[in-house]
């Protein structure tokens, strides 16, 4: 397909510097149409400005998202109707700044909004409350402007002053903000300055390439409320921007919203929607079964079988940077040898994990964060396989000819238990005796600070991370030298530099190289063993369409509805 | 009788202080705090301290229980910490649902356990008392986890004949909501129903054999009249015992229960509560069913004695 380079030239004639070197990257082939409309938001561009290089570059745009996910035909959106849902309870107040658990979040995405929002499966970020958004150079300041005409729902104008609220709120150390794990050294509350009516800028302490990611719906806590909000009696109203306000929020029972007329994106298909809220999964499954709810939120494939086996429901699965993480303390004998690490990682038949602890909803992990999904990882680093003779020369290489005994820690949470103990059958092959302490989540994560928990203090620990949009926070907390969940007590100036680096490369090519830096470090080092990364799932009835549920557990109902 | 329950009372408030004290206490030993119950394992060491200073937890233990002390004895229970809401409508709402599944449960298990009771003991060493102490005693073991997913099954998915959420829609009527409940209350008839059926027959085999059942025989009774009016009125007072003492169970360790069929009861609000170290909660639901035991025993205790006029006379006053 031919490159109209007279059109392209036009467009790079209205561009920024940014811009225009994307623009240079796409045409000599080094990124592909995919990545640059991902990373193309990432820094700002608007979609038809992208949409205008690629045809610009032939073809048509391949790279449209769709809307709905539900598989099957879907037949015209039908309007009306009550679409009910199963969802995990909110396990505390549903209060923006401090919500850390999958009901919460899934109840803040009904009713907020965020200055963007992270569709991962579209593989870009798009505009929500900011319709556009640019860094300087440097990556260290970036201005967003507002999108004109947005209400809340109490009838309140949205400004910049009240993202400039919103935003000094969630990054306040004095406050009990859950986006504190993420701004912290990133964004402090003078950083949020209002530039007028419509525009914002955040002034950063640390350059960083992904930051509309930290204020997009990927940091769940951020979404904006009118300025002078009490948060912790936001749960009384539900105020957000949303396509659905609140009708009534019972603790512990459910929630009903209704369709918001005036909203800005046009008023949902549905006139409502109604949550059950439920402490445990096999209640859900059953309730989708008998009929009592059109969709279960998330679930895992742990007792859930016969859902996945069925032809009667649709199931959702997104693609997402979930993963497990077991460390081996660097500092700790025999860990301290990178042999032995490497020995436990080449130990471990992954697609036969994937198999037969996620029905294989999920793919297969490198012994880094980097999940296929972000566009930033680099794919050319090869994948570990099993290799229980190479396991075994590093063992005896490194001294341990006739294997060791140690013990994995770990908690009681979903597959987990069995990973550990798929782990420890794998590691008796190359001689190493694993005992396992399976603990509940509170003694395992006790107060989560070096010295005071099992998580980051056992010799071998395996732990959840979920998803994220971007890794920064994978490669930051639990691998740097200062990180606050170096379970691996790794300790590593090569890595702490790349990672900085990554951190603050603004575009793809960079961040990529960097990444392939990264990957094959960790592979040589193994401090930690990621075996693989988890799908997000969600299921509704046949008869349910467009819902567009997160790989973080929240879900959009803006374009769903129910045929008859 | 005045001074029997006045007494009662009496004791029952203190031993709902100790009760306090030793949940208090107890919850101390347990791991975890309760800003971190509500920030997740992964927040920032700032902001769990922050909240721990707007929950007050970083005070001192002592003076956490006086400020919560003082406040419940004027009848302020507080505010939870996990859901950041007054905890009164959240157990009141709890009692209510408990009160009314543990009602369902006992008017289906109570007449038929004593029913099974008396038909078995009537039936002595025969296969029918056989039949039904097998059946009842086997019963007695099946884990509610266990009966309640075969019922949900079978009647809820199955033959779609029963709701498999306790829960009935909001404004529902009281048939519907006991609709709603049937399903739920028979893993509990399964459990009780043995217990039940074992004491009545046990009650009834001993007064059967008893002098004046002989007497009451001898001078011409119809044997139904001799049934009702000798046999039963003695032979049910321990099997009233055994019913009081399951009340504790039928409110508040339902767990199991309320989990599967979807039901917010106290049991899960404890279970809850003490899963977060959401102390205020905790205190509230675990004195409340504190309460409805000792009134339940108290109950039990006034019908034994209006049933038997020797407790009556010699005992009590």
């Amino acid at each position: 397909m031919a490159t109209d380079h007279r059109r392209l030239d036009s467009i790079r004639d209205g561009s920024s510097e940014l811009e225009n070197h994307y623009i240079d990257e796409l045409v000599a082939g080094r990124v592909s149409r995919r990545d640059f409309m991902r990373k193309g938001a990432v820094i700002g561009m608007s979609s038809t400005l992208m949409g205008a290089v690629l045809a610009a570059c032939g073809g048509a745009n391949s790279v449209s998202s769709s809307s709905s996910k539900s598989s099957g035909a879907a037949p015209a959106a039908t309007k009306g109707g009550t679409l009910k849902l199963a969802t995990q309870a909110p396990s505390a107040a549903v209060n923006p700044l401090t919500v850390s658990d999958a009901g919460g979040l899934c109840m803040l995405a009904q009713t907020g909004e965020f200055l963007a929002f992270d569709d991962n499966q579209a593989l870009q970020l798009k505009p929500m409350l900011a319709t556009a958004w640019k860094p300087t150079k440097n990556g260290t300041v970036w201005t967003f402007s507002l999108r004109q005409g947005v209400k809340f729902h109490d009838g309140s104008p949205l400004t910049a002053d009240d993202v400039v609220y919103t935003m000094q709120q969630l990054a306040d150390p004095k406050n009990a903000s859950n986006a504190l794990s993420t701004f912290t050294s990133v964004l402090k509350p003078d950083g949020v300055q209002k530039v007028d009516a419509s525009t914002v800028a955040f002034h950063l302490e640390a350059a960083n390439g992904n930051f509309p990611y930290l204020v997009s719906s990927d940091n769940y806590n951020a979404i904006i409320v009118p300025k002078g909000t009490d948060f912790g009696k936001w749960q009384s109203t539900f105020i957000g921007t949303g396509p659905f306000k609140l009708k009534s929020y019972t603790q512990n029972v459910g929630a009903n919203f209704v369709a918001n007329p005036s909203y800005w994106g046009g008023a949902p298909h549905l006139d409502s929607t109604a949550f059950t809220f439920y402490s445990s999964q096999q209640p859900q499954i059953l309730a989708l079964q008998g009929g009592t709810v059109d969709v279960i939120v998330q679930f895992v494939v742990q007792g859930a079988q016969s859902l996945i086996n069925s032809s009667q429901y649709n199931i959702i699965s997104l693609k997402s940077a979930n993963h497990r993480e077991l460390s081996m303390r660097n500092d700790m004998a025999p860990f301290t040898d990178p042999r032995v690490r490497q020995a436990i990682a080449l130990s471990l038949d992954r697609p036969g994990m994937v198999q037969a602890l996620l029905a294989g909803k999920g793919v297969l992990g490198n012994d880094s964060p980097f999940s296929p999904k972000f566009p930033s990882t680099n794919t050319t680093v090869p994948q570990r396989a099993q290799d229980l003779a190479k396991a075994k020369q590093l063992l005896s290489a490194a001294g341990h000819a006739n294997g060791f005994s140690t013990t994995l820690t770990t908690e009681e949470y979903e597959e987990i238990p069995a990973l550990a103990q798929v782990i420890a059958e794998a590691a008796s092959k190359i001689g190493v005796k694993i005992k396992l302490k399976v603990e509940n989540q509170t003694s395992y994560y006790g107060k989560s600070t070096y010295g005071n928990s099992d998580w980051l203090d056992a010799i071998m620990s395996l732990v959840d991370y979920g998803d994220r949009g971007v890794p920064n926070v994978f490669l930051e907390a639990p691998l740097t030298s200062n990180g606050p969940w170096n379970a691996a007590r790794f300790k590593n100036k090569t890595y702490d530099g790349l990672v900085k680096q990554y951190v603050a490369a603004v575009d793809l090519q960079t961040q990529k190289t960097l990444a392939g830096k990264i990957e094959n470090l960790l592979l040589q080092e193994t401090p930690i063993v990621i075996p693989y990364f988890i799908d997000g799932l969600t299921a509704t009835t046949s008869k349910v369409h467009g819902v567009n549920p997160t790989s973080i557990a929240a879900i959009y109902l803006k374009d769903a509805y129910k045929s008859a | 009788m005045t001074t029997f329950i006045l007494k009662r009372i009496g004791l029952g408030l203190i031993t709902l202080w100790i009760l306090s004290l030793i949940v208090f206490f107890a919850a101390q030993i347990l791991p975890g705090d309760p800003a971190r119950a509500i920030l997740g394992p992964l927040a920032a060491p700032s902001a769990v301290k922050s909240l721990s200073h707007q929950l007050g937890t970083d005070k001192p233990v002592i003076e956490q229980y006086w400020t919560w002390i003082t406040h419940f004895v004027t009848g302020d229970p507080g505010m939870s910490y996990q859901y950041q809401a007054p905890i009164g409508p959240l157990l009141t709402r709890a009692l209510g649902n408990s009160l009314k599944l543990a009602a369902v449960a006992f008017i289906l298990v109570v007449p038929l356990g004593i029913l099974g009771g008396v038909i078995a003991a009537l039936n002595v060493g025969k296969p029918l008392d056989r039949v039904l102490s097998v059946v009842g005693l086997s019963a007695v073991v099946i884990p509610e986890l266990v009966s309640g997913i075969v019922l949900i099954l079978i009647f809820g998915i199955w033959l779609n004949v029963l709701p498999i959420s306790a829960a009935a829609p909001p404004g529902a009527s009281i048939g519907t909501q006991v609709y709603h409940l049937i399903l739920p209350a028979i893993p509990l008839v399964l459990i009780l129903f043995g217990y039940i059926q074992q004491m009545a027959r046990a009650g009834t085999v001993e007064a059967l054999a008893s002098d004046y059942a002989r007497t009451a025989t001898l001078k011409g009774l119809p044997r139904g009249v001799m049934i009702r009016r000798h046999v039963l009125r003695n032979s049910l007072l321990p099997t009233i015992t055994v019913i009081a003492t399951q009340t504790g169970y039928l409110i508040g360790g339902l767990v199991l229960v309320e989990t599967l069929f979807h039901y917010n009861g106290i049991g899960s609000l404890i279970y809850n509560a003490a899963t977060n170290k959401d102390f205020p909660m905790l205190e509230a639901g675990v004195l409340t069913i504190g309460v409805v035991y000792m009134v339940a025993t108290l109950i039990a205790d006034t019908l034994y004695s209006l049933l038997n006029p020797r407790i009556r006379y010699r005992g009590l006053e």
